[in-house]
């Protein structure tokens, strides 16, 4: 009898145990993109989230029509956990940042001392998955996230999902995940570079190429205004400088732990500058690096790099592919062009931030014994921006598309 | 219930493969980093080669004398009451390392599936469902173990080839981390993290074959190893030496952040079932070789009965540390600070005696 009496209490607790954090579908608010800006208050932020409307977009949902496709609160607070409670003043449901697929800081948050003590909150909670993204928004994160209407992929979370992807196969903008956003900053030796993005046009560059330029200054005739393109760089997790696209894709191929697909870019024709020649860049195998440290000494850095190009356009008509003295020279060519831009980064980062954005600290780290040691010699103050640099592209494979020449001009015309 | 002695190699080596390699996903690897920092990894090396001379003499000594498990053996090598006296001091040691061991695991559940859930009753639910598969005795935990080996060891696995594309091998640069001296008072302070393995030495009866029992405890010893230098390694190349020393339990930052491609993400409930199978496991063998220790000490032969309010006892003790920071960084590192010299030195120490008596002679 006592043993049916134990039962009696005992499976309702089992069966009921998992009920404490029973919540079902319908009563959450997922959040896509939470946006973060200053205010007046010192230490009180505001808070952007916007919020997927499931019903929008997806095939079987019966009503929803005419809804828009996300709900956009904002609130202050000071920090993000805190804040969706708040938000829940206007929000219905409970709201749940585990779908989050971006963080969007505006310049001046990021530029702020404040920056990593609002971004630290983050990380504490399991509710926010390091692999978000890092976007920096000239313009203020809720005017960034209120802007940005995709026209085609309506639903917030896949926009931003192949946007960024995208975006970062083509080497244009960095993967900026929040995991090493805290690897870099902790680690206090490299600069981590955040996505630039803004949905505001400034004033167009007017003698641009396809991928100098930082978001806001591409011309562009329709389609979305939010514009991705370049980097924000962060320095002992503050925001100090922005890396156009260019910059930002020779930062790819310098650095062993991103991945980068192909890119299409252009070089002046070296036969006849007023022309352009495109060409696809690939990068089979990783860069090689290799750092020469002796204490007391200058440090030296061997970088090399192995790419192929594929040639596919070639505005002037020469016949480059099969004339060997102009491949030659088209070869040397776009090799001293990679190599002086990726100088002029290097020296770029050397003098003006001190450290390099290409996580090259890591090769230095194993001419040490341990941690106190490595922190002594300092990547950052000491050895990197005193070091010697040396980059050598080597070019594997130049190949020519489908065909062996174009149509020659002068007897189409004639 | 009851001990047929049906369990053959494999069963033997399930167990204690999975009572040493779980090591591998809770706080352990945070508490070797906060003095090791990168080199975190190469501690359980030294720690491994400090225990290994010790257990493969308890071993022999159990080999020795035949027919005796290990609480029996300290009782004819150092006399009765002597040899009951370490064998409480064992229990003890089991005990309380479980008690630590379990609080862990339920901040883990609790901070990372049951939020709103009250700590109190997921230590109840958790350990009333360990009570239960411990009281079906070893050799249901035997084979139970044995089925979810490979089910475990597949997962185990896809997380390795998931998380491999983020591996920066670099990061285990400087090779000796925080400082080789920091690294060998480590490596000594830490060696309790493999004292479960003495404590299911009590099962040394439970095979069919003694033999059968010997084998399967030094290889999964060995694999189990190689598991946790192999996950230790990914922690540090993965999340290098200023977060590795933050993160609290790195095991699920990773099945969190990994995923199969853009569409699947969030997968992180897939390990965590599995993960959870293991854990109920580990401390329903821990359980019943507390209780099986307990009661060779007080001649109870048939035990069964104090699994329960043993089972009671780590829930109560266990909810008392204030917070699972202090749990973890305070008190399971004096445990451990108290067992590692415990367990290097008895097996040395009983085998000089042994050796004194002339016992290893017949």
């Amino acid at each position: 009898m006592n043993l049916l009496k134990a039962l009696f209490f005992l499976i309702p607790l089992l069966l009921l145990f998992g009920c404490y954090d029973r919540i079902e579908l319908e009563q959450q608010s997922y959040v896509m993109a939470i946006g973060i800006d200053t205010t007046d208050q010192e230490n009180q932020y505001l808070f952007t989230f916007e919020i997927a409307n499931p019903e929008v977009g997806s095939a079987t949902a019966q009503g929803g029509e005419g809804e828009p496709p996300a709900e956009i609160v904002s609130v202050i607070g000071t920090d993000i956990l805190t804040a969706t409670y708040t938000a829940n003043s206007v929000v219905a449901k409970k709201i749940t940042l585990d779908h989050t697929k971006i963080i969007v800081a505006s310049e001046e948050i990021a530029r702020s001392d404040k920056f990593l003590s609002v971004i630290q909150s983050a990380s504490r909670s399991p509710q926010i998955r390091r692999a978000v993204e890092l976007v920096v928004s000239k313009e203020p994160a809720e005017d960034f996230i209120r802007n940005n209407e995709p026209t085609m992929e309506k639903r917030p979370h896949k926009f931003y999902n192949f946007m960024l992807s995208r975006a970062a196969q083509t080497g244009i903008i960095p993967q900026a995940t929040l995991h090493r956003f805290f690897q870099i900053t902790e680690g206090d030796a490299d600069v981590f570079l955040a996505v630039y993005a803004t949905t505001e046009q400034s004033k167009e560059k007017e003698r641009g190429y396809e991928d100098n330029y930082i978001a806001g200054e591409i011309p562009q005739i329709g389609g979305s205004p939010t514009q991705f393109m370049g980097s924000a760089v962060f320095k002992e997790g503050k925001m100090i400088d922005i890396l156009n696209g260019e910059e930002t894709r020779f930062a790819h191929i310098l650095d062993k732990t991103h991945d980068m697909d192909t890119f299409l870019a252009t070089i002046p024709d070296p036969l006849q500058p007023e022309y352009r020649v495109s060409y696809n860049y690939a990068q089979k195998n990783k860069p090689q690096i290799n750092i020469d440290y002796q204490k007391g000494k200058t440090a030296k850095i061997k970088v090399d790099v192995e790419y192929q190009v594929e040639i596919i356009g070639i505005q002037s008509l020469i016949n480059y592919s099969q004339i060997q003295k102009y491949r030659k020279i088209l070869k040397e060519n776009i090799t001293n062009r990679l190599e002086e831009k990726a100088k002029q980064l290097v020296k770029k980062s050397q003098e003006q931030y001190s450290t390099d954005p290409f996580y090259w600290s890591l090769y230095v780290r194993k001419h040490f014994k341990d941690v106190p040691s490595y922190e002594e010699a300092d990547w950052n103050k000491n050895i990197y921006p005193n070091a010697e640099v040396e980059i050598t592209f080597k070019l594997d494979k130049l190949e020519f598309g489908k065909m062996f020449d174009d149509s020659n001009v002068s007897e189409v015309r004639d | 219930m009851g001990n047929r002695g049906y369990l053959r190699t494999q069963e033997i080596f399930a167990m204690a493969l999975i009572i040493i390699s779980i090591k591998l996903t809770d706080s352990t690897p945070s508490l070797l980093a906060q003095k090791g920092q990168n080199g975190f990894w190469l501690i359980p090396i030294l720690s491994f080669a400090l225990i290994l001379p010790g257990f493969l003499l308890m071993i022999y000594l159990l080999k020795k004398y035949e027919n005796k498990n290990l609480i029996e053996l300290f009782e004819s090598i150092l006399g009765q009451w002597f040899g009951k006296l370490i064998g409480f001091i064992l229990f003890l040691f089991a005990f309380f390392a479980m008690t630590l061991d379990s609080r862990n695991y339920v901040e883990q559940i609790k901070l990372l599936y049951f939020p709103e859930t009250p700590s109190d009753l997921i230590f109840i639910i958790f350990f009333g469902i360990v009570f239960f598969g411990a009281k079906k005795g070893i050799e249901v935990i035997g084979f139970t173990s044995w089925i979810s080996f490979f089910v475990l060891n597949f997962f185990t696995f896809l997380i390795i080839v998931l998380i491999w594309g983020d591996i920066v091998v670099e990061r285990i640069y400087p090779i000796f981390g925080s400082g080789l001296d920091h690294l060998l008072n480590q490596g000594y302070q830490k060696a309790a993290m493999f004292s479960e393995i003495f404590f299911f030495l009590i099962a040394y009866q439970a095979a069919k074959q003694t033999e059968m029992f010997r084998k399967g405890i030094v290889i999964a010893f060995t694999y189990g190893f190689f598991l946790i230098i192999l996950f230790y390694f990914i922690y540090v190349s993965v999340f290098d030496y200023n977060s590795i020393q933050k993160l609290a339990f790195p095991f699920h930052d990773i099945t969190q952040y990994v995923n199969f491609g853009s569409f699947f993400t969030n997968i992180e409930t897939i390990f965590m079932i599995f993960w959870l199978i293991a854990a109920y496991l580990k401390f329903m063998i821990l359980l019943y070789a507390a209780g099986w220790i307990f009661g060779t000490i007080f001649n109870i032969q048939n035990f069964d009965p104090v699994l329960l309010p043993l089972a009671f006892l780590v829930v109560t003790i266990g909810l008392m540390p204030f917070n699972s920071i202090m749990n973890e960084l305070v008190l399971r590192e004096t445990l451990f600070m108290i067992m590692s010299p415990f367990f290097i030195f008895l097996p040395f120490l009983l085998w000089g005696i042994a050796l004194m008596k002339g016992d290893l002679r017949k």
